[in-house]
């Protein structure tokens, strides 16, 4: 099966197709169960059981209500610019797939080594602005549209804090490829070495994937359901589906860049577990952070988000930035 | 200096609201799975009324005197009874009640002369149609 595939494509675009399936298939099982773990720890934080009917534990909600999400009709508002209303829930799927590319998952499960895999990563992360301005926009609607305005704000603001801290990493592994930024935390993780990037990198992901307390892009208090309050069905559905990956793929990187990627704890390390479990373990636990902190903050205002960034988190990077560099400098 | 304190005071709060909510996750949890697990209703809970039935005659000791039916505010109440002989008081034959008219004001069980009268502990008040409202009190207590 694997021979015939790579006389058909070649042994790049054979390793690129099956690594797009499984990132295909990963994305859909991810959303699923994060959506689950949402609502579950929603409901115990709130003293309540959460989703409790479909399946054991509810565990089979998330299915059911995908599948009603697939038979709704998709409605498409009468004065809609229609072909970027369309083309926005494809577009906001972009960075979902192409960011996948470069994360290793463990020491051989990667489906490309770039050497400029983190720039790939915030570049194509980008592209998720873009199709909520998109969405926003075409939607001909003032609430979208002040999602959307809100939601470029803040991206512009929290996506530099963000560059300043990975810089750090890049620094001190000298090279921007992923496995390289791996191998460079075999001994301590970054995160134990710099911890305020690792705190400031947290931050800034949330604020990135439009989490509470950032979520005043989609405030459903003010904004009905911010930018996607014109999609229906599965149209609303991809921006879902995209939201739930983007909290995965800024958790992977977050364990790939701080929290050592595939390599097990230091002190656990003559244990048999393989790296790709490791991985999904610190993955997973990053994301049960934010999960945990979405259900325990209010929603920030919007000048408080905007001088958080910039008031604090931009000079604490900055200061930092230069901070490590000198001490990386000293010790090379 | 301030804004250094003001971020480990705030963080701090950040942080200690963060542990309240982490110990809730392992409390138990205070709601009820409705239609699988029935909650037994505290004895102060007011649903409709209904007849009190007394251990001596295991029955209700309704008179029909129409007192709760002039009462009630909304007039839900509809009661009737008979003579059973021509010196003894009277009972109550018929006694309906229409629920979705009902304000649970309770002047009706204050002034029952009898006080066979009584708040019930029905709590699943929801309906269809509007004669579903209805209740036979007496039928109730058979």
């Amino acid at each position: 099966m694997w021979q015939s595939l790579v006389t058909l494509l070649g042994p790049d675009l054979a390793r690129l197709v099956v690594g797009l399936v499984a990132i295909m298939a990963l994305v859909q099982v991810n959303a699923l169960f994060l959506v689950w773990l949402e609502r579950k720890v929603a409901g115990h934080i709130q003293l309540r059981l959460g989703p409790m009917e479909v399946g054991p534990h509810g565990i089979l909600q998330t299915i059911v209500d995908g599948i009603k999400l697939l038979s709704k009709e998709l409605i498409t508002p009468r004065h809609v610019d229609w072909k970027l209303f369309v083309l926005a829930p494809i577009v906001v799927f972009i960075p979902v797939f192409s960011c996948f590319v470069v994360i290793p998952f463990s020491e051989s499960l990667q489906i490309r080594d770039l050497n400029v895999g983190v720039l790939l990563i915030f570049a194509f992360s980008t592209f998720n602005v873009l199709a909520i301005l998109m969405g926003g926009w075409a939607a001909n609607n003032k609430y979208s549209l002040l999602g959307a305005i809100r939601s470029v704000a803040q991206s512009v603001a929290y996506e530099i804090p963000l560059l300043l801290v990975v810089l750090n990493v890049i620094l001190w592994a000298n090279s921007m490829q992923m496995s390289a930024i791996v191998e460079a935390q075999s001994r301590v993780w970054n995160a134990f070495w710099m911890p305020v990037a690792a705190v400031i990198y947290l931050i800034c992901a949330t604020a990135e994937t439009n989490r509470a307390p950032f979520d005043i892009p989609e405030a459903e208090s003010e904004l009905v359901a911010g930018f996607h309050t014109e999609y229906s069905g599965m149209r609303f559905a991809l921006f879902f589906l995209a939201e739930y990956s983007n909290m995965l793929i800024v958790a992977a990187v977050a364990t790939t860049l701080f929290f050592g990627g595939w390599k097990p704890f230091p002190f656990l390390d003559f244990l048999p577990i393989p790296g790709v479990v490791w991985f999904f373990g610190k993955t997973y636990a990053l994301i049960f952070g934010v999960i945990w902190v979405r259900w325990t903050f209010p929603r920030l205002r919007f000048d408080q988000l905007m001088n958080f960034s910039w008031k604090i988190m931009i000079p604490a990077a900055l200061i930092h930035l230069v901070v490590y560099a000198g001490i990386i400098k000293l010790i090379r | 200096m301030n804004m250094l304190k003001e971020i480990v005071v705030g963080g701090w709060s950040l942080v200690s609201g963060m542990l309240v909510t982490i110990r809730r996750i392992y409390r138990p949890v205070v709601t009820t799975q409705y239609p699988r697990k029935r909650l037994e209703m505290s004895p102060s809970y007011r649903g409709h009324i209904e007849l009190k039935r007394f251990e001596e005659t295991a029955t209700h000791n309704c008179v029909a005197c129409g007192t709760c039916m002039r009462f009630c505010p909304t007039n839900v109440i509809k009661v009737q009874g008979e003579k059973e002989n021509a010196h003894g008081a009277k009972r109550a034959t018929l006694y309906f009640i229409d629920f979705s008219h009902c304000s649970l004001c309770g002047l009706c069980v204050a002034n029952c002369p009898t006080q066979t009268l009584k708040f019930s502990n029905e709590y699943e008040l929801a309906h269809l149609c509007r004669w579903e409202g209805v209740v036979d009190l007496l039928k109730r207590l058979e």
